[in-house]
C-alpha cells in the first residue's frame, strides 16, 4: 500500500473515505452517548432517592415519602408469573418447531404466526388481555389475568431464542445418539437440550428484562395505584414498577415532591435492566468457552 | 409392554409439544376475534346514547342527521334548517336540563310527573326546535318526529376528521388525525434514526476493531432493554423542554419530542438487523472490490450497501413497526391533541395513546369502548401489513 | 441447571406461601379487620390514597386497594362485583344506571368532598380575570391569541384532561355551555402533567382541581354574570358558593356489601376523614 502512486484520484479516493468513516465512526459514538447521557441523566437524579427505605418500605404521604417495596414485589410476582407460563410453552414450541415438525409448511407458518405476535403492539396485548382473562374469563383484574398476558407477549421472545439454542447444537450430536439407539425425545431431553440449556437460559433473562418493563399490557389488567399490602394470592391485584413510574410522574397533586421518588423508580427500573444484560451477556460468555470445550 | 407404553410416552410428548407450538397461532387468532368482534360493534351502535331519542317538530322536513350535523347543531355552528336540508327556519336547539328556562317548577310537578307531557308540548309548539330527551320523559302519545341519527359507516370512521367520542347527543368518530398522527410521528422517528442506525451498523460490521464491537453490542442491547415508560419519564422531563427553548415554540408537547424518543427506542431495531444485513455480503465480493482497487468506503457504498439493500429496508421497516405501536412514551411526549398533523412542530395524537387514555373511562361496552377496539383493530392491520412485508422483502432476499 | 431449580423452588415457595397466607386474610374478614376495593376515577385517587393510607394505619390488619383506571372502569367493575367502592368525579349516565339495574344491584351514594375547577395559566401571563363566555370562547376555539381578552399578543395554547375523564365532562357542562371543545386542544393523561406543562409554557390555559394549584400556575378570576363579579377560585369561595365551577365527587357502592364499606365510608365523612380532604386541597362537604 504505501509504494501506491498518490496521484490526484487517489488522494482523493482516501480522502472521502477518512470523511465517511469519521463521519460513520462519530454517528455510533453519538449513538452510544445518547445511551450514556439517558442512562447518567436518571443516575445521577435517582441515587439520592434510593436507601434501604425506599426499597423495602410502603409508600406513604400520598405517595411521595417512603418507598416502593409493594411496587418490587408486585413486578417480581408478574414476571414469575408470566415466565411460568411463557418458559415451558416457549421453550415446548420451539423444540417442536426445530425438532418434531415434519412438513417446512407447517414450520414455516408457525414461524410467520411467531413474528406476528412479536409485532404486535403491546396495548393490542393490554386490549386483548382486558377484553379475555379479565371479562370473559372473568378473572378481574389479578396478578392471574396480567401475568398470563404479559407471557402471551414475551412468547415470541422465548421461541425464537430457544429456536436459535437449538439451531445451533450440531447435528452430529443428534445422529450419534439416534444411531444408538436413543428414542426422539430421549435424544431430545438428553442431549439437545443439555447443550442448548446455556442460551435457552439467556433467551429466558431477556424475556424477563422485557417483562418486567412493559406498562401498557398491565394498565388494564392487574396494575394498583396504591396497594400498600403484599400479594396474598393470584386473584390479587398488585402495584407494578412501570405503572407506578407512569403514576408518579404524570398524576397526584404535587408532581414536584414525588419526582424524586419517580428519579429512584426509574433507576430501580434501569438496575433491574441492567443485571438482566449483564448477566445474559455473562451466561454467554461462560457456557460459550465451555461448550467449545467439549 | 415396555416399548409400547415407551411408543405411548413418545407420542404423548410429541402430542404436547405440537400442542405448545399452536400455542401462538392460536394467540394470533384469538387477538383477532376478540378486537375485531368488539371492534366491528362501532358500525351497528348508534352515535345516541342509549335510552335518548333526539326528535323534531312533525312539520320539520329533515328525517335524518349525520352525527356531525347533530354536532354542530348544538355547538350552534349550524344555526338554521337550510345548512340541514330543511326549510328556512331557526334551529333552537334543546336538551332535557333547559327545561326550566320554558316552564316552571310548579308547572313541572314536584316529582317532574307533567314533565313528558310539557316536551310533548314543546316539541307541537316550536317548528325549529331538536330535542335531545330521554326515553323516561317521552309521553306515550308523543307528537314529536323521532330521527335516526346515522350510523358510523367504515369510511366516515376512517376518513372522519373530528375524534369526539364523548360529544353528546352524538359522538364524532374520525379516526383519521389519529392514524395519521401515529403514522407521522413514526415516520418522523424512522427519518431520524435510519441514518443513525445505519451508520452504527456499517461502523460495526466494517469499520470497529473486534474490541470495540464487542463493547457496542451489550450497550446497544441495552438500549433496547430500557423500559419505554423510562424512556417517556425522560421525554417529558428533558426532550420537551429542550425542544418549547430550542425552536422557541408555544409547546413543547410536539410530535418531534414524540418521534425523537421513538428514533432513540428505534435504534436498536434498526442497527442490529441492518448490521447482519451487511455482514452477509458474500466475502468474495468485497474481495474482488478492493483487488480492482476501490478503498473500503468505496466497496462498502458500492457493493456492500446495493448488496444488503433489502436487510436495510426490513430493518427500516421494523423500525417502524417498533415506533408505531409504541404506547407510553408517547402518551407522556406529544401532547394528545387530536388534529390532523401539518408541521413536525405541533402536538399529535396517536392510536396507542388515545387507547391507553381513554379505555379505562368508557363505560365497558358502550360505543366509546369499541370504537378503541376498533382503533386496536386498525393498529393490528398497520402492524401486520409491517410484518408482512419483511416477510416478503426476507424471503425475496432468500 | 442450578439457575432453573433455584427459580422454581423460589417460586414455588411463593406459592405454598401465598396460599396459606390467602386462608388466614379470609378468617380474618369476620372480626373487625376489613379488606376493601377501590376502584375508579383519577379525580378520587390522591384522595382515596390518603384516606387509604390513614384508615389503615388507625384500623390495623384492614387494607385497601386503590385503583385508578377512570370512573367508567370503576362503574363497570361495580357492575361486574369486582370492586367494592366506585370512586367517581360524575353521576350515573342513564346507560350505567340501566346495566346496574339488570346486574340485580342496588347502588348507594356519599358524597365525599368537592371539587372545585380553577382555570389556570402561566404565571408570566398578565391576564388575571376572564367572564365565562371568554372561557368558552377560548376552549372552543374561537379566541385564539391573548390579544382578544386582555392580554399580550401570544398564541392561547390549551390543555385539557382526556375527552372521557368526569373532569372534561363538568366542565364542559358547566363552563362551556355544553360546547364541544375544539379539536386543537392538548389532552394530557393526568392532571399533574398539566400543571406542570402550564408551568413551562408561556400561552397556556387550563382548568384543574383546586387541589392542584401551586405556586408554577396561577389561577384566574371568573365572572358568570358576563363581568360584573369575578371570584377567585378558593376553598371558601366554593363552600359557600360564590364560585361556581365545583362538583361534587362519589364513593358508590352496592347495598348488599354496605356492612363492609361502612366503616371506611364513614371515616371519609366523619371529621378526621374531612381533614384529609381539606388537607389534599379538596372542598369538605361539611
Amino acid at each position: 500500500m504505501t509504494e501506491e502512486i498518490l496521484d490526484a484520484s487517489g488522494r482523493a479516493k482516501r480522502r472521502a473515505q477518512r470523511i465517511a468513516f469519521f463521519t460513520f465512526t462519530f454517528m455510533s459514538f453519538f449513538v452510544i452517548a445518547i445511551l450514556l447521557v439517558i442512562l447518567s441523566f436518571i443516575i445521577i437524579r435517582g441515587i439520592p432517592a434510593i436507601s434501604w427505605e425506599f426499597l423495602t418500605e410502603m409508600p406513604k404521604d400520598g405517595m411521595t415519602k417512603g418507598g416502593i417495596f409493594p411496587a418490587i414485589i408486585g413486578t417480581l410476582c408478574l414476571v414469575a408469573g408470566s415466565m411460568l407460563f411463557a418458559f415451558p410453552v416457549g421453550v415446548m414450541s420451539a423444540i417442536y418447531i426445530n425438532e418434531y415438525a415434519k412438513s417446512s409448511w407447517v414450520k414455516r407458518f408457525i414461524q410467520m404466526m411467531t413474528n406476528n405476535l412479536a409485532g404486535i403492539p403491546s396495548i393490542v396485548f393490554g386490549l386483548f388481555g382486558m377484553a379475555l382473562f379479565v371479562n370473559r374469563f372473568g378473572f378481574g383484574d389479578s396478578i392471574l389475568a396480567g401475568s398470563l398476558t404479559l407471557g402471551l407477549l414475551a412468547l415470541p421472545v422465548v421461541i425464537r431464542t430457544t429456536e436459535e439454542a437449538l439451531k445451533s447444537v450440531d447435528d452430529s450430536f443428534r445422529i450419534a445418539s439416534i444411531a444408538l439407539g436413543a428414542s426422539k425425545w430421549q435424544t431430545t431431553s438428553l442431549v439437545v437440550l443439555p447443550i442448548a440449556f446455556p442460551n435457552i437460559i439467556t433467551g429466558l433473562i431477556l424475556s424477563i428484562g422485557r417483562v418486567s418493563g412493559e406498562t401498557a399490557p398491565i394498565l388494564f389488567t392487574v396494575a394498583a395505584y396504591f396497594l400498600p399490602k403484599l400479594p396474598s394470592g393470584i386473584f390479587d391485584q398488585v402495584m407494578a414498577l412501570p405503572y407506578h413510574l407512569y403514576v408518579i410522574s404524570t398524576s397526584g397533586t404535587d408532581l414536584k415532591a414525588s419526582r424524586e421518588m419517580a428519579y429512584g423508580t426509574a433507576l430501580v427500573l434501569i438496575v433491574i435492566v441492567l443485571i438482566v444484560n449483564l448477566l445474559a451477556n455473562w451466561l454467554r460468555k461462560y457456557f460459550g468457552n465451555k461448550v467449545k470445550l467439549h | 409392554m415396555n416399548t409400547s407404553f415407551k411408543k405411548f410416552k413418545e407420542t404423548l410428548i410429541e402430542g404436547l409439544l405440537m400442542i405448545s407450538g399452536t400455542v401462538t397461532s392460536l394467540t394470533v387468532l384469538l387477538i383477532v376475534f376478540f378486537l375485531f368482534s368488539e371492534g366491528i360493534g362501532v358500525f351497528s351502535e348508534s352515535p345516541v346514547e342509549a335510552g335518548y331519542s333526539i326528535a323534531l317538530n312533525k312539520a320539520n322536513t329533515v328525517t335524518a342527521l349525520s352525527a356531525e350535523q347533530v354536532k354542530n347543531i348544538y355547538d350552534k355552528k349550524i344555526t338554521n334548517w337550510q345548512d340541514a336540508g330543511g326549510k328556512n327556519e331557526a334551529i333552537i336547539a334543546f336538551r332535557m336540563d333547559d327545561i326550566d328556562t320554558y316552564y316552571t317548577e310548579d308547572e313541572l310537578g314536584s316529582s317532574f310527573e307533567h314533565l313528558p307531557e310539557k316536551i310533548n308540548e314543546l316539541i307541537e309548539k316550536n317548528p325549529g326546535i331538536i330535542a335531545f330527551v330521554s326515553d323516561k320523559y317521552k309521553a306515550k302519545e308523543f307528537n314529536g318526529k323521532i330521527i335516526t341519527v346515522k350510523n358510523i359507516n367504515p369510511k366516515s370512521f376512517l376518513g372522519g376528521e373530528q375524534w369526539f367520542p364523548t360529544a353528546e347527543p352524538a359522538a364524532q368518530l374520525g379516526a383519521l388525525p389519529l392514524i395519521l398522527g401515529t403514522l407521522w410521528v413514526s415516520f418522523c422517528a424512522i427519518i431520524l434514526a435510519l441514518p443513525l442506525g445505519l451508520a452504527t451498523a456499517i461502523y460495526m460490521a466494517e469499520i470497529a476493531n473486534d474490541k470495540v464491537r464487542n463493547v457496542m453490542k451489550p450497550v446497544i442491547e441495552l438500549l433496547a432493554g430500557i423500559p419505554s415508560v423510562v424512556y417517556g419519564f425522560f421525554g417529558l422531563v428533558v426532550i420537551v423542554p429542550l425542544i418549547q427553548d430550542v425552536f422557541n415554540l408555544p409547546v413543547g408537547e410536539t410530535a418531534l419530542s414524540g418521534s425523537i424518543i421513538l428514533g432513540i427506542m428505534a435504534l436498536p431495531t434498526i442497527i442490529t438487523i441492518s448490521e447482519d444485513a451487511l455482514r452477509t455480503t458474500p466475502k468474495a465480493m468485497k474481495e474482488a472490490s478492493l483487488a480492482l482497487g476501490a478503498t473500503n468506503w468505496q466497496t462498502i457504498y458500492k457493493v456492500i450497501i446495493p448488496y444488503s439493500v433489502s436487510g436495510i429496508s426490513a430493518a427500516a421497516i421494523l423500525g417502524i413497526g417498533r415506533a408505531v405501536g409504541e404506547t407510553m412514551a408517547v402518551l407522556m411526549v406529544t401532547g394528545n391533541a387530536s388534529v390532523i398533523p401539518h408541521t413536525i412542530l405541533e402536538p399529535v395524537r396517536t392510536i396507542p395513546a388515545t387507547i391507553a387514555a381513554e379505555l379505562g373511562e368508557a363505560p365497558q361496552g358502550g360505543m366509546h369502548f369499541k370504537a378503541l377496539f376498533a382503533l386496536g383493530c386498525i393498529l393490528f392491520i398497520i402492524t401486520l401489513i409491517i410484518n408482512l412485508s419483511v416477510e416478503f422483502i426476507s424471503a425475496k432476499r432468500k | 441447571m442450578n439457575t432453573k431449580i433455584t427459580f422454581l423452588t423460589l417460586i414455588l415457595a411463593s406459592a405454598v406461601f401465598s396460599s396459606c397466607k390467602n386462608e388466614g386474610a379470609k378468617t380474618e374478614e369476620t372480626t373487625t379487620a376489613v379488606s376493601i376495593t377501590m376502584k375508579g376515577s383519577d379525580t378520587v385517587l390522591p384522595l382515596a390514597q390518603k384516606e387509604a393510607e390513614d384508615f389503615m394505619k388507625a384500623n390495623a390488619g384492614s387494607t385497601i386497594t386503590v385503583t385508578g383506571g377512570g370512573t367508567g372502569v370503576g362503574i363497570s367493575a361495580l357492575q361486574d362485583g369486582t370492586t367494592d367502592i366506585a370512586m367517581a368525579s360524575r353521576d350515573l349516565k342513564a346507560t350505567e344506571k340501566l346495566k346496574l339495574q339488570e346486574a340485580g344491584k342496588d347502588i348507594q351514594s356519599a358524597t365525599i368532598a368537592y371539587d372545585a375547577l380553577a382555570v389556570v395559566v402561566n404565571p408570566a401571563n398578565k391576564v388575571q380575570k376572564l367572564t365565562r363566555e371568554q372561557i368558552e370562547g377560548i376552549f372552543t376555539g374561537s379566541i385564539a391569541n391573548w390579544k382578544e381578552v386582555g392580554g399580550a399578543d401570544e398564541k392561547i395554547i390549551v390543555y385539557s384532561r382526556e375527552s372521557s375523564s368526569g373532569t372534561y365532562e363538568f366542565f364542559k357542562e358547566h363552563v362551556m355551555d355544553k360546547k364541544n371543545y375544539a379539536s386543537t386542544i392538548l389532552s394530557l393523561p393526568a392532571t399533574g402533567a398539566i400543571v406542570q406543562s402550564v408551568g413551562q409554557t408561556k400561552g397556556a390555559i387550563a382548568y384543574v382541581g383546586l387541589a392542584y394549584l401551586d405556586v408554577s400556575i396561577k389561577a384566574l378570576e371568573v365572572s358568570y354574570d358576563q363581568g360584573k363579579v369575578f371570584v377567585a377560585p378558593s376553598v371558601a369561595a366554593a363552600k359557600d358558593g360564590s364560585y361556581p365551577v365545583s362538583r361534587p365527587l362519589f364513593y358508590f357502592y352496592n347495598k348488599s356489601s354496605e356492612a363492609k364499606v361502612k366503616s371506611f365510608v364513614d371515616y371519609a365523612l366523619s371529621d378526621a376523614g374531612q381533614a384529609v380532604v381539606a388537607a389534599i386541597g379538596y372542598v369538605p362537604v361539611k
